[in-house]
């Protein structure tokens, strides 16, 4: 299965092609290929250990995959890095920052790790932006779950990236902040950027992505719009044996890839 | 230097300055250099521990067999050179891959050599930084001064002995992965490393313990940093010692490269 090939009309913001990763003889991910429009919102579905991560973290750059393509706009990520990295915003699943620095010095750091200059005063608006002006100087673990996520999110689009991957943003965070992110990154959408997320809440992926992929035992199981893969899977006897009612993304969701627990 | 990053075509190709590697090192060691101020016990190993120990020699009443005055101020020395590197550099980097500090800088543009080299950068300019002190105070309390050129053969030797135990310490963090494992080895080992050192000009325990003493890694630097104090003394002890010292550090930094991981997980 492959989800690569749907939107020639359009220009891609990422191509991954037959990416493979392995940790050892274990097969992480095996043979991934997707395609994000510029402009479009991702989601990249599948149980704990399915291998969301490892297709993030290839494409990231921080593991080395065993073959397979990886495209950001018109930039081979694997053959430039340096480049590619330059054209992405990454939020990681479980992000640290140095911890004796201050938000504001976290935020200096990272826009000179990007090359953008920036002043305390421009700092100080950045922040201010994301309702942080007066936590510039405290330390990232002083600061709450919902305030973490928003610095994370700020620092990944600090230099304006035509891609942005985020790892379970709204991980851990109760519901006004994860309101509140989604708005964030629902703007982000409509100034253009693409953005290729991982989540565990079906409903926030029904509601908020353009296209989902399913992704289980490091293989894409299937990928479409979330009205496209109900419509697709409703009748599959796997998914009417655990839907209750009207079919849902999550009853697709579970349906395809078992009701047993996964690490 | 601009590295390789040629802006997209993209309308929405990002807004920033060409990368240059120095605006990478200089956003890098700045972080690192106000972390490090901010470490309380950074400062502590940094500064107290060698000033203690070379008050505590000065004081002491066997000094003379230990080497004098030279040997107790390259002692002093030594042991900070010793705890910068294998207490402090090893803690925060223990702690920091295990937090997901450096994954988080690896997602950036930033080459993953210029992440470990502005620590490193750090910890040299922390163990210049104590020599200089130490030095002040071995002027004041044991009434060592040197000529210039000693002084600048002496920073030299710093660097090289730097060289020595921060090879020890990426040793130690790239054979353990656990912060709290790091810690306990880097306490344990600093002992054999840097104690051993004390004896390396004494033969209170005889001439065997002395040899074993002048060859381990806290002798070898020790000697090479008596020798760099004293110019006019610099003779083959000194030359055996630096090449112990490049030995060691080739070795301890050969490990820690090869067997290091950016991550715990």
């Amino acid at each position: 299965m492959t989800a690569a090939g749907q939107s020639a009309d359009h220009a891609l913001a990422l191509q991954v092609d037959g990416l493979r990763v392995s940790y050892g003889p274990k097969c992480a991910v095996d043979g991934v290929s997707l395609d994000i429009n510029e402009g479009e919102i991702f989601g990249l579905l599948g149980p704990n250990g399915a291998g969301k991560t490892s297709t993030l973290s290839a494409i990231e750059g921080l593991v080395k995959p065993d073959s397979g393509s990886i495209r950001i706009g018109d930039v081979d990520a694997r053959a430039n890095p340096a480049a590619a990295k330059a054209r992405m915003g990454v939020q990681l699943q479980s992000t640290s920052f140095q911890p004796n620095l201050t938000i504001r010095e976290i935020v200096r750091l990272y826009a000179g790790l990007y090359g953008v200059p920036l002043t305390r005063a421009g700092i100080d608006d950045l922040l201010a932006d994301v309702h942080l002006g007066e936590e510039a100087s405290k330390r990232f673990s002083q600061l709450s779950g919902g305030q973490q996520k928003r610095v994370s999110l700020l620092i990944a689009t600090i230099h304006s990236p035509p891609l942005v991957l985020l790892d379970e943003p709204t991980a851990g965070l109760d519901p006004q902040a994860r309101r509140q992110l989604w708005d964030r990154i629902e703007r982000l959408r409509d100034i253009g950027r693409s953005i290729l997320l991982t989540t565990h809440s079906m409903e926030e992926a029904q509601a908020v992505c353009h296209r989902v992929a399913i992704i289980d035992r490091g293989k894409l199981v299937t990928v479409d719009t979330p009205a496209g893969l109900i419509a697709k899977h409703k009748d599959d006897p796997r998914v009417r044996k655990v839907a209750h009612g009207q079919v849902t993304l999550e009853d697709v969701f579970i349906g395809l890839t078992g009701s047993d627990l996964r690490d | 230097m601009i590295f390789a990053i040629e802006m997209s075509s993209q309308p929405n190709a990002p807004p920033g300055r060409p990368l240059t590697l120095s605006g990478v090192l200089r956003a890098l060691l700045e972080a690192d250099l106000t972390v490090q101020l901010r470490n309380g016990r950074a400062l502590v190993l940094t500064f107290l521990l060698p000033l203690v120990l070379l008050y505590g020699l000065s004081a002491g009443k066997r000094r003379a067999q230990l080497g004098g005055p030279i040997v107790d101020v390259a002692l002093a020395l030594t042991l900070g050179i010793a705890s910068i590197a294998i207490l402090g550099y090893t803690a925060s980097v223990a702690r920091d891959r295990e937090m997901g500090v450096f994954q988080r800088l690896r997602v950036t543009p930033a080459p993953s050599w210029t992440i470990m080299l502005s620590r490193l950068a750090v910890q040299i300019v922390s163990m210049l930084v104590m020599s200089v002190v130490v030095l002040v105070a071995a002027a004041v309390v044991e009434n060592v001064t040197l000529d210039p050129a000693a002084y600048f053969l002496t920073f030299l030797a710093v660097i090289f002995s730097s060289a020595v135990f921060l090879g020890v310490g990426q040793a130690l963090v790239g054979l353990i992965k656990s912060p709290d494992t790091v810690n306990a080895v880097g306490r344990l080992s600093y002992l054999p490393l840097f104690a051993l050192g004390l004896f390396a000009h004494s033969t209170i325990f005889g001439t065997t313990f002395e040899t074993i003493a002048r060859w381990s890694p806290g002798g070898a630097v020790a000697t090479l940093l008596a020798g760099a104090m004293q110019p006019a003394t610099w003779g083959a002890d000194t030359w055996w010692a630096l090449l112990a010292s490049v030995l060691y550090a080739v070795v301890f930094a050969g490990i820690g490269i090869r067997w290091f991981r950016w991550s715990t997980r």
